[in-house]
Order: C-alpha cells, then sequence, then structure tokens
C-alpha cells in the first residue's frame, strides 16, 4: 500500500491543500443559518461546493503524476495501473469522508440543526465519490495541472448555480429546472431537501443511487488514461 | 580594438565567493571559449559583464566606457543568449523576434528584414507562425539564439547555447556561429562540449571556483600539459603483465590497470612506445592499441581535477 | 521610447491567454445568462429589476480577479529565469512592468465593458451612466493589478502570492455578504461597506444612477485614495525587487 500511504502524505503535503481539508470544512460548520432558504445552515448548503474543490485538488496529484513523467516509471515498476489508482482514490476517498464526518458531527456536537445527521453523513460521502470521480474524468482529459484546475473552477460554478446549491431552484424557469437534473449538484439540492423534510425512504435511494451512477461512469471515463 | 573588459572583479552571494578578482579582455572580432565545471562563475561572470548583476569590487569596461558601461547605448550592441529558453510562449517566433527588434529599436522596414534574415538564419524561417510551444527543443534553442540577433550585435555573447540538444541541431548552431565569426561578431561563448571550443574558439578561458586559472589559445593550452603521453593497450590477461617491468621504462610515469585495459603514461617525447609494447606482448595477447596526445579536455580535466562537484546554479 | 514597442505584444500576450478569457469572460457570460433567466421579468419595489442589480454586482466581482493576468506576466518576465535576458535589454524594466500593468487595466476594463455590452444588448439589461460604470471598473481592476503586485513583491513563493490575490477577491465577495449574511459587528459592518472595494463600487454606482451624486463621488474617491496609497506601497516594494 506505498502508493495509498504516500498519496496520503502528499494530499498534506502543500499549505493551500491543509487549508482545503482541514480549516474549511471547519469554517463550514460555523457558517450562519439561513432565513427562508437554505434550509440548512449556509455551510451545510455550501459543503457540496467545498467537496467539488477539495476532489479536484486531490485529484491533480494524479495529474502531476502524469504531467512529470512519474507514471511511466511506474509503468515499468511491478504495480498494475489498477493498483495505482485504485490505492490514490482510497487515500482521497478516506480524507473526503474524514471531512464528511468532521463536518457532520461537528455540527451535531455544536448543537447546529441538521434533522437527519446519518442520512446527512451518507449524501455527503455519496456526493463525494461523485465528486472525485468527475475530477479523475476531468483530469484524464488534461496535460497540464494549473490548467485544468482553472477550468474546472469554472465549471464548478456554473454547475453550483445550475444544480440549486447557491439558488433555490424552485424560482428557475421549466428549462432550467429540467436542465438541472443532469448536474450532480442538483441531487445533491435534492438530498439536502429531503434530509429537512424527511419524504419517501425511496426517494433518498434514488437520490444516491443517481450520485453512485455519476461515480461509477466517471471513475471509468477516468481511468482509461494511463500514461500520456 | 577591445571591446569588453573586467578588471579585479568581485562578486559574493552572502558568504559565497563566486567571482575571485577576475581579469579578462575581450578584442575585438575574437571568440572566446569560456569552459568551467558547473559551479565555476561563468554564467555570473556573464551576468556581471552585461550589468544584470551588480558586482562589489572592481571594474568593468563596455566598448570603452568606464563611467557607464551598462548604458543603453552600450546594451544594443549586445546580444544574449541565454542558458535557458527564454522566449515567450504566447507569441509566434516571428512575433518574438519583432519584440526583441522593437526593443533594439528597430522599425518598419528595417524591423521586418532583420526579422526575417534572422530567422533564416537559424533555419527556421518557415516555422516563423508557429507556438514555441510547438517546437522540438532544438528549435527552441535556435529561436532563443535568434531573439539576440535581430539587432546584429557587435558582441554576442552565448551561455550554454546547444545543451541538450540533438547532434544535427548542435551542428547547425555552431555552423552559424562559424558565419558571425566571419562577419566580424566578437563572440563570448559558454559550454561543457570541448569539442565546440576546439571547433570555434580563438581563445579558450578557464574558469574554476570563480577563478580563471588558464586562458589562451587551444594549442597553447595543450601545450602546458603536454608534457605526458598516454597508450592504452587492450590486452587478453592483463593480470599476468608485471606492471613493475613496464614502470621501469625510462620516461613512464604511471602504468593504470582497469578490467581489460592498460594504460602507460609516459613523458612527452619518451619513444619508449615499441619496448612497452613488446614487453606487453611477452606475456600476453595485444587486442588493440590507442596512443593518446593531449586535448582541450585533458587540459580542462587536469587543471580543474576530475571529481564531481554538485554546486548548484552558478 | 523603447517600451512602448512592447506594449502591442503585452496586450498579444494577455488576448492569447484563454484561462483567463474562460474565467473573466465566458463564466460571467454564462452566469449572466443563467441568472437573466431565473430572474427574467422579476421586480422588486424600487422598480428597479433584479437583473440589473446581479449583473453589475457580477460584473464588479469578476474585476476583483482582474490583476491576475498582470501578475502572471510581470513574474513570468522579470523574476524567473527570463529576467536575465530581460535585463540584458536596453530599455527602463521598470517602465516596461508599468507598461504592463497599464495594459492589464485596459484589459480587464475592456472585458468589464464587454459584459456590459453583452448584457445590455443580448439580455435587455439597461445601464444608466455608462461612463460612470466605465470609470468604477476601471477603478477597480487598477486596485486589483496594483493588490496583486503587492503580493507578488512581497512573498517569495509564486504560489503564495497566486492563493494570495484569490483571497483578496473571494474574502471581499464574501465579506461583501454575496455567499451568505456576515455578522453584525463594527469589523463586519466596516468590511461589508467603507472597507470593500466590492462595496463601495457597487454603492457608488447605485448612487449615481439615484442621483445621488455626492455620496456616489465620495464612494468612488474612496476606491482612488485606496489605489494611491497602494500604489506607493508597490512602488516602494517594487523598487527592492525591480531595481
Amino acid at each position: 500500500m506505498t502508493i495509498f500511504k504516500f498519496a496520503l502524505k502528499r494530499s498534506f503535503s502543500n499549505t493551500t491543500n491543509i487549508i482545503f481539508l482541514t480549516l474549511f470544512p471547519i469554517a463550514c460548520i460555523f457558517l450562519p443559518n439561513g432565513e427562508e432558504w437554505p434550509f440548512l445552515p449556509y455551510g451545510y448548503q455550501y459543503f457540496g461546493l467545498l467537496i467539488l474543490f477539495v476532489g479536484i485538488r486531490l485529484a491533480t496529484i494524479i495529474l502531476e503524476d502524469r504531467e512529470k513523467g512519474v507514471v511511466k516509471r511506474l509503468a515499468v515498476a511491478p504495480i498494475s495501473h489498477f493498483q495505482y489508482l485504485s490505492q490514490n482514490l482510497l487515500a482521497y476517498s478516506i480524507i473526503l469522508i474524514l471531512q464528511c464526518i468532521i463536518v457532520v458531527y461537528g455540527g451535531v456536537l455544536l448543537g447546529k440543526e441538521l434533522y437527519q445527521p446519518g442520512w446527512l453523513f451518507i449524501l455527503y460521502g455519496s456526493f463525494s465519490f461523485a465528486s472525485l470521480a468527475i475530477a479523475l474524468a476531468w483530469i484524464s482529459i488534461y496535460r497540464n495541472k494549473d490548467a485544468s484546475f482553472l477550468v474546472y473552477m469554472s465549471l464548478i460554478f456554473i454547475i453550483v448555480v445550475l444544480g440549486g446549491l447557491l439558488i433555490p431552484i424552485e424560482i428557475f424557469p421549466d428549462l432550467l429546472k429540467r436542465v438541472a437534473v443532469i448536474f450532480p449538484t442538483y441531487w445533491l439540492a435534492e438530498g439536502l431537501k429531503w434530509i429537512v423534510f424527511s419524504e419517501e425512504i425511496l426517494d433518498f435511494l434514488l437520490i444516491n443511487g443517481v450520485l453512485w451512477l455519476y461515480t461509477i461512469v466517471f471513475v471509468i471515463v477516468g481511468s482509461i488514461r494511463k500514461i500520456n | 580594438m577591445m571591446i569588453a573588459s573586467m578588471q579585479g572583479v568581485v562578486k559574493r552571494y552572502g558568504s559565497q565567493l563566486v567571482l575571485d578578482y577576475i581579469d579578462l579582455d575581450i578584442q575585438e572580432g575574437e571568440i572566446i571559449g569560456l569552459l568551467g565545471p558547473n559551479g565555476a562563475g561563468k554564467t555570473t561572470l556573464i551576468q556581471t559583464l552585461t550589468g544584470i548583476t551588480a558586482f562589489e569590487r572592481g571594474k568593468v569596461e563596455l566598448f570603452g566606457q568606464t563611467e557607464n558601461p551598462f548604458s543603453n547605448q552600450n546594451k544594443e550592441k549586445i546580444g544574449l543568449v541565454t542558458q535557458e529558453i527564454t522566449v515567450f510562449e504566447e507569441l509566434t517566433a516571428k512575433e518574438n523576434l519583432q519584440f526583441f527588434a522593437g526593443v533594439y529599436g528597430l522599425k518598419g522596414e528595417e524591423k521586418k528584414k532583420r526579422v526575417a534574415e534572422a530567422l533564416e538564419f537559424v533555419g527556421l524561417a518557415d516555422k516563423g507562425g508557429k507556438m514555441p510551444t510547438k517546437f522540438s527543443g532544438g528549435m527552441k534553442r535556435r529561436l532563443n539564439i535568434a531573439c539576440a540577433l535581430t539587432h546584429r550585435p557587435k558582441l554576442l555573447i552565448m551561455d550554454e547555447p546547444t545543451v541538450g540538444i540533438d547532434p544535427q541541431s548542435r551542428n547547425y548552431i555552431l555552423e552559424a556561429v562559424k558565419k558571425l565569426r566571419d562577419s566580424g561578431t566578437t563572440i563570448l561563448y559558454t559550454t561543457h562540449y570541448m569539442e565546440e571550443v576546439q571547433s570555434i574558439a580563438t581563445r579558450v578561458v578557464i574558469m574554476d571556483q570563480g577563478q580563471i586559472i588558464k586562458e589562451g589559445t587551444v594549442n597553447e593550452l595543450i601545450q602546458t600539459v603536454q608534457h605526458e603521453e598516454k597508450v592504452k593497450m587492450d590486452v587478453t590477461d592483463p593480470e599476468s603483465v608485471p606492471i613493475h617491468s613496464l614502470e621501469k621504462i625510462a620516461g613512464v610515469k604511471k602504468v593504470i590497470v582497469s578490467g581489460s585495459q592498460i594504460t602507460v603514461i609516459s613523458a612527452v617525447h619518451s619513444g619508449n612506445l615499441d619496448r612497452i609494447i613488446s614487453i606487453v606482448k611477452e606475456y600476453a595477447g595485444v587486442l588493440g592499441i590507442q596512443a593518446d596526445k593531449p586535448n582541450l579536455e585533458d587540459v580542462f580535466l587536469t587543471l580543474t581535477g576530475k571529481h564531481l562537484r554538485d554546486k548548484g546554479g552558478e | 521610447m523603447r517600451v512602448l514597442s512592447t506594449v502591442k505584444f503585452t496586450a498579444l500576450r494577455m488576448l492569447r491567454s484563454y484561462i483567463v478569457l474562460l474565467l473573466l469572460l465566458v463564466v460571467p457570460i454564462i452566469l449572466l445568462t443563467v441568472f437573466s433567466f431565473i430572474l427574467s421579468g422579476a421586480v422588486p419595489e424600487s422598480g428597479v429589476p433584479y437583473i440589473n442589480e446581479t449583473s453589475m454586482t457580477q460584473v464588479l466581482v469578476f474585476q476583483l480577479f482582474g490583476g491576475s493576468i498582470v501578475m502572471s506576466l510581470i513574474y513570468n518576465d522579470l523574476f524567473t529565469e527570463n529576467k536575465i535576458r530581460m535585463y540584458a535589454l536596453p530599455f527602463n524594466q521598470t517602465m516596461y512592468a508599468f507598461s504592463i500593468m497599464m495594459c492589464g487595466a485596459l484589459f480587464s476594463t475592456l472585458l468589464g465593458a464587454l459584459l456590459m455590452v453583452y448584457s445590455q444588448f443580448v439580455l435587455g439589461v439597461m445601464w444608466q451612466n455608462w461612463l460612470w460604470m466605465i470609470y468604477i471598473i476601471s477603478l477597480m481592476a487598477v486596485l486589483s493589478i496594483i493588490v496583486c503586485l503587492i503580493f507578488t513583491f512581497s512573498v517569495k513563493n509564486f504560489k503564495i502570492a497566486e492563493r494570495l490575490s484569490e483571497v483578496y477577491g473571494i474574502g471581499f465577495v464574501v465579506l461583501a455578504g454575496l455567499f451568505f449574511p456576515m455578522p453584525e459587528n463594527g469589523f463586519f459592518d466596516f468590511l461589508g461597506s467603507y472597507g470593500n472595494p466590492l462595496t463601495l463600487s457597487m454603492g457608488a454606482i447605485r448612487d449615481m444612477g439615484e442621483s445621488n451624486i455626492g455620496d456616489a463621488w465620495f464612494q468612488a474617491n474612496i476606491l482612488l485614495g485606496a489605489i494611491i496609497i497602494l500604489f506607493v506601497v508597490m512602488l516602494i516594494l517594487g523598487r527592492r525587487k525591480i531595481g
């Protein structure tokens, strides 16, 4: 599990990552409540945005390996591409899940109204995996780490708005409501609503199912590119 | 006429002495090959000569001026080819040259003409519209050189211009340097490649640890170590050859056995080659013989030592 | 002046920076379009459509990030290995840096103006005072450039300077209360009003639109004052670095 160990080390090796991975999730816990919207405190509404950022920051470690040619060295080492990828993704998943635990259970400890923290944790977990998978697929089409990150940032802003995470989807015109369904952020926003209004469990399973579908599809897409 | 001169120049980085009382004169029309191991101070010498880096002591004179040697007027007469590729990646090859030509005061038709000439000179005439990001390493190096040529400098300083490129590109660049030499440009050329210096330099300066330790023509420098001759023999069974017998031969200074090769170092003009061979033949089969005369590499290694020194950038 | 001959190439380099164009032009256009769909026709009690206020906010928000291209070019040309060639050239390197700043300010202002054109002629947003709006945008652009350069000159590691410039932009957006309400106390109130270039510029434009000319100029002049003070700071720090 050498790759796994070093993926964890490298994730915390630069200051920006440390801030994203530690301070920002903690800061989310302390953001105020909304008035009419969002239904959960602001930090929990925007945590999805942070998960997307963290996902790409972690995944670009793999891109850095490709950019610097380290993957070529690994390609002739006794380690398969599957092992390389899975160990990296395992490390990043653990980091994201830990963040979700801190945010959810930190909020519980501080007395934040989270309605159903257990389900909230599961929702964030599903979204974390989807975010990692999308980031993995994204970096597979890039060679340059900085360009990939900056363009992805633009994309994040757009899908966060269009998915109903920054503005309630109820005020969207019909066309945009229909378009929103394709974005993973829409499903996160729907999941957050479910947490608050406690509807049918099947709806929650559907939401998580869609997020896992994103995960599977994008992991497959992202796993194809190996060396170059 | 003297184009440039450094007298007693001293430069320190913190407590590290990088240039130690450097005295160097550059005459018009000559090509000076500046040799030295990594960390010798070659790049710092270039940077102090061109005013990029300040120095603590000494004097620099450029084009007869000591009062303000690094004036823009003097800079217009200098072309600098940097060790790293320092072109604008966001501009095409032609635009890069237009940029530098404009900074050197060229305008209008004259600028267009010089840009075209520079591209032609470095063999990139048909690549003017392409971005440097699409170039190979050799092409980038050639563009790097072209950027220093549009204004036809009187003094061209080239800091390791052929590092990391293929032999064809390297050859092209050396031929271009020879053409520049023939057109009267004075050139200061630093390199690690002895054969480049031997091929183009009219004078060689050897630097080490911030000091100029030797200078002269290639032949003059070789003379200084031409006190020994080397004979290398590949033999079938080197262990059977009595080394002490070889060492006793008149003129032999040293015998080195390395694998299946025996090297005998003798004083110059010893005339002992036939004696050496006859002794070796008596005890082992001789597979091959190579008699080396000293070359610039021997001069360099003799003066600067054979050990690697891992100093950082100069 | 030799430096003038470089301006065309600086402009070309900026225009070819596709990531900057994506972040400061394409993304705002998409967001403006999305918001105009969402808010189309919605009018509060004041009578000014929500989309007008949102568009103004967006145009100004993206000006907070306009300094990034300038800091990147100046760092690349005068602080990396390229500086060796640049310092051997027969021109004044400080003036060259200024020329990049001016190009950057024009570039950022132009992008802001393009967003205004797009929002007016495609999305139907009515800008009341174009000249005033362009003036405020240019103040924001210049301020962002100066702040970014202060970061570049003050820290050794350029990556940290880049992060700080992002903190400047995102920080003031957050402090303006655009993401979530800020705590109500003197400190945050100040940083959400007179201590925040975003709120100052929004206020200046709003007040000019409501014919509160005195208040509008007051807020614009605070921005101008900040620019002058920070310009001096930037000069002092830059002199040490550029020479």
